[in-house]
């Protein structure tokens, strides 16, 4: 048993931390067969989806609230623990045991519908986020295609809840999301589109290795900023945040598709928005800071320190620093996001969808050109 | 009949239903919105079964185009033209159900007999799966590369329609009074809030 | 060909100089984050009422002669003053005086005006009631004298901005002999007294000094 164990441990280094096949093995060397560990193994990446998608949730909420409270001399929340920590969680809370209302002249099955087809989708792609070279839940090839997909059914449950929940501010608050969502998702995968022609592949792991050549110095930024900018655009614009909030504004719109909604309907549509918040501050690290790569590169520091890159314990240690590069990188553009939130005015709708037809589209297009031409200029630079 | 299979034939039973149902619901339903959010399930069904069948990107592609696009748009125009009206006494409706009941039932026939006469290569070719992409963007521009071509002239053709049909007429006078109508309340002119400091 | 160079110019221009402002902007908010909160956590802090704050109106039944200047005064005619004529003495005798807080603006009008004043402000403004109707203070809810924040126990007292040394922001860590920035009225008098009389003085040698040097 010990030996087994022992056996397993070294086969999970010696593959780079592959968590699937070490489990698999450690199930088997218990004398299970293949199908059920395989079996056994499968709830694991869903429910792991799940925490880490909440505890970002909650660490998001907490963020946003502190920091806006600092951004405008306030304190915040402060006695639901120390420094008000479990803030986020006594809401959630509140929300979870408040009565659940359904209107009376409301289409009770597609208003409980609509916010599951809002957060489905957005916990679905937590599937390719990777937090190290095998620390992903499944490494699709289409990868980063699949997320674009998943966004856009979005906006359908967005149109179901507006529609549902028969009020006007409810149904022209889901017409402005699905506006909103539909005219800024085109900017947005042509700007994936530039990273994925420079990397040659649509997976998440292939970008991110093609960006952790020699360090901070090969991240995607300096290579494609007009990118960057116009995916973080489009990022907070499919996000709904401030300033394009439109959908929920509350001095025009009460909330948007949200109005009739309370307790856990509601909660599932707040969860949504920053999950996605979290997911879109992740894909950006991912796309264009180098994700798990640590400004200079892990081997580098290795060999310096004299230490065998393969080594166990100098595996484990790059993937936690793995994990907390992803981390750091999404939460300072997290903090980046609510920033701009407190800075920036909410824009009307025709300069929404003005910046996106006439300003984003046009430049993303010329940026996926251009990105064309040096690649064929330039392929070692630009991914040959 | 291991897990894997097994768990597949159920995926398809499934989605197979879905789909099936789904689209009944489309056609049955007298609640248009019904339909259309249906129209969506059924676009979802599809991309399951392309799944099944090992073509992810092709699922994707799916929801991406029919779903996020097509469908959302649909809903859009129905939720925008929401109006109740009393549909019109269709003279013939009778003879014009049974003719096109009779062409759905001769299609059905046909698909049948095509189903039936076509000797299905079981196993199929072997799934390429995570390299149907490439495989896709290989085929799109060399052999299959006039018909990509056409097909977005196609649709440039219909963006400039939909402009030409979308654009507002100006008009120079009131249709009614007669009077002349002020401009700028039509066309708004575009000129930034904020002036050029450079300039001062 | 050259104009339509120069448009996209400008609107290249346009749009980076749009970048800048938005820089700007994020920089005065990131500024911001690094300033002291200047909440003050009520009910558990109090800020202090400043001396000519006009708060709820105190009222002193033994001193008021009945002579309605209040009323008169007041922009909605509010206070409601009770009396009757004593045949006898041929004086008005005061039975009840009564003033509706849910109604007044407090303005001050009344407590200007009033003879004797049996007027004044308090530093009162915590009003809040379930009803309404139990804002209309009678004479003896009139003549209560509020708690001044500063001697309730369970209150932490905050000199407001203007009262705080110079230079300071926060009120929490500052003691309360530390002295307000600049002077109080009877000091501003005193100094400008001073100053009058070292004029008178500096001028009369002046003069002396012009009659010597003529």
């Amino acid at each position: 048993m010990l030996t087994n164990l022992k056996e397993v441990i070294f086969f999970t280094v010696n593959t780079g931390l592959d968590l699937e096949s070490s489990f698999n093995n450690l199930l088997q060397g218990l004398g299970l067969s293949s199908e059920v560990s395989h079996i056994l193994w499968l709830p694991l990446p869903m429910l792991l989806v799940l925490t880490s998608a909440l505890i970002g949730v909650l660490v998001t909420v907490w963020l946003e609230r502190k920091i806006s409270a600092a951004a405008q001399q306030r304190i915040g929340p402060e006695y639901a623990g120390s420094l008000g920590i479990l803030q986020p969680i006594a809401d959630g809370l509140k929300l979870l045991v408040k009565e659940d209302v359904i209107p009376t002249k409301a289409d009770s099955l597609l208003f409980s519908l609509g916010p599951v087809l809002v957060l489905i989708p957005v916990i679905l792609s937590w599937l390719i986020v990777p937090f190290g070279q095998n620390l992903i839940i499944s490494n699709v090839g289409i990868g980063i295609f699949l997320w674009i997909a998943l966004s856009s059914i979005q906006p359908i449950g967005l149109l179901m809840s507006g529609y549902a929940s028969n009020n006007k501010y409810s149904l022209l608050g889901g017409l402005r999301a699905a506006a909103q969502s539909i005219s800024y998702e085109i900017p947005l995968a042509l700007s994936v589109l530039a990273i994925v022609m420079m990397s040659n592949s649509l997976s998440t792991v292939d970008i991110v290795n093609q960006q952790n050549g020699v360090g901070f110095l090969s991240w995607n930024i300096w290579r494609q900023p007009v990118g960057f900018l116009i995916f973080w655009i489009c990022a907070l614009a499919e996000c709904e945040r401030l300033p394009f909030d439109l959908p929920e504004a509350e001095e025009e719109l009460v909330a948007g598709y949200q109005t009739e909604y309370a307790g856990m309907k509601f909660a599932l549509f707040y969860l949504g928005s920053y999950i996605n918040l979290v997911l879109s501050a992740l894909l950006v690290s991912i796309l264009y800071l180098g994700g798990w790569g640590f400004p200079i590169p892990v081997e580098w520091i290795a060999q310096f320190l004299g230490q065998n890159i393969d080594a166990p314990l100098v595996q484990v240690f790059t993937a936690s620093i793995g994990i907390a590069m992803t981390i750091l990188k999404t939460y300072l553009l997290v903090f980046l996001a609510i920033l701009l939130r407190w800075t920036t005015p909410r824009v009307r709708i025709d300069q929404l969808l003005d910046l996106g037809w006439k300003f984003l589209l046009p430049i993303s297009l010329v940026n996926l050109l251009f990105t064309a031409a040096l690649k064929l200029a330039f392929p070692l630079a630009f991914g040959g | 009949m291991n897990i894997a299979s097994s768990a597949q034939q159920i995926c398809f039973v499934i989605l197979g239903s879905v789909v099936i149902l789904g689209a009944l619901g489309v056609v049955l339903l007298n609640n248009i919105v019904y339909s259309a959010f249906l129209l969506g399930g059924v676009f979802m069904g599809v991309a399951g079964l392309y799944l099944l069948l090992n073509a992810s990107f092709v699922a994707a592609a799916q929801i991406l185009v029919y779903v996020g696009a097509v469908n959302v748009l649909i809903l859009f125009a129905i939720m925008l033209v929401n109006k109740k009206e009393k549909l019109k006494e269709i003279q013939g409706l009778k003879v014009r159900k049974f003719l096109s009941g009779l062409v759905c039932t001769g299609l059905l026939l046909l698909l049948l007999r095509v189903d039936f006469t076509t000797q299905w290569i079981s196993p199929g070719p072997e799934a390429i799966g995570e390299m149907a992409t490439e495989r896709i963007g290989e085929h799109l521009f060399t052999d299959y590369l006039l018909p990509f071509e056409v097909a977005s002239v196609l649709l440039l053709m219909a963006m400039i329609g939909a402009i030409v049909l979308a654009r507002r007429d100006v008009l120079t006078s009131d249709v009614g009074t007669g009077d002349s109508v002020d401009q700028n309340l039509i066309e708004k002119s575009n000129e930034p809030i904020l002036l050029d400091q450079s300039t001062k | 060909m050259t104009s339509f160079f120069k448009q996209i110019a400008d609107y290249t221009q346009q749009a980076i100089s749009a970048g800048q402002y938005l820089l700007k902007g994020l920089a005065v908010t990131f500024d911001h984050m690094g300033r002291r909160p200047i909440t003050v956590q009520y009910p558990y802090e109090k800020l202090i009422p400043s001396e000519r704050y006009r708060g709820r109106i105190h009222y002193e039944f033994d001193k008021c002669i009945a002579c309605e200047v209040c009323v008169r005064v007041c922009p909605i005619n509010l206070p409601v003053v009770d009396w009757v004529m004593n045949k006898e003495t041929k004086k008005k005798e005061l039975r009840n005086y009564s003033i509706d807080f849910g109604v007044c603006i407090f303005c001050g009008n009344c407590v200007e005006y009033c003879p004797t004043n049996c007027l004044s402000m308090t530093e009162e403004y915590e009003l809040a009631a379930f009803d309404r109707h139990s804002l209309n203070y009678d004479n003896v809810a009139l003549g209560r004298l509020p708690t001044s924040v500063t001697t309730d126990p369970s209150i932490k007292p905050l000199r407001e901005l203007g009262y705080l040394p110079k230079g300071v922001m926060d009120p929490h860590e500052i003691p309360d002999n530390n002295p307000r920035a600049g002077n109080l009225p009877s000091q501003v008098l005193e100094l400008m007294k001073k100053e009058a009389i070292s004029k008178d003085n500096s001028l009369s040698n002046e003069e002396g000094k012009g009659g010597q040097s003529k």
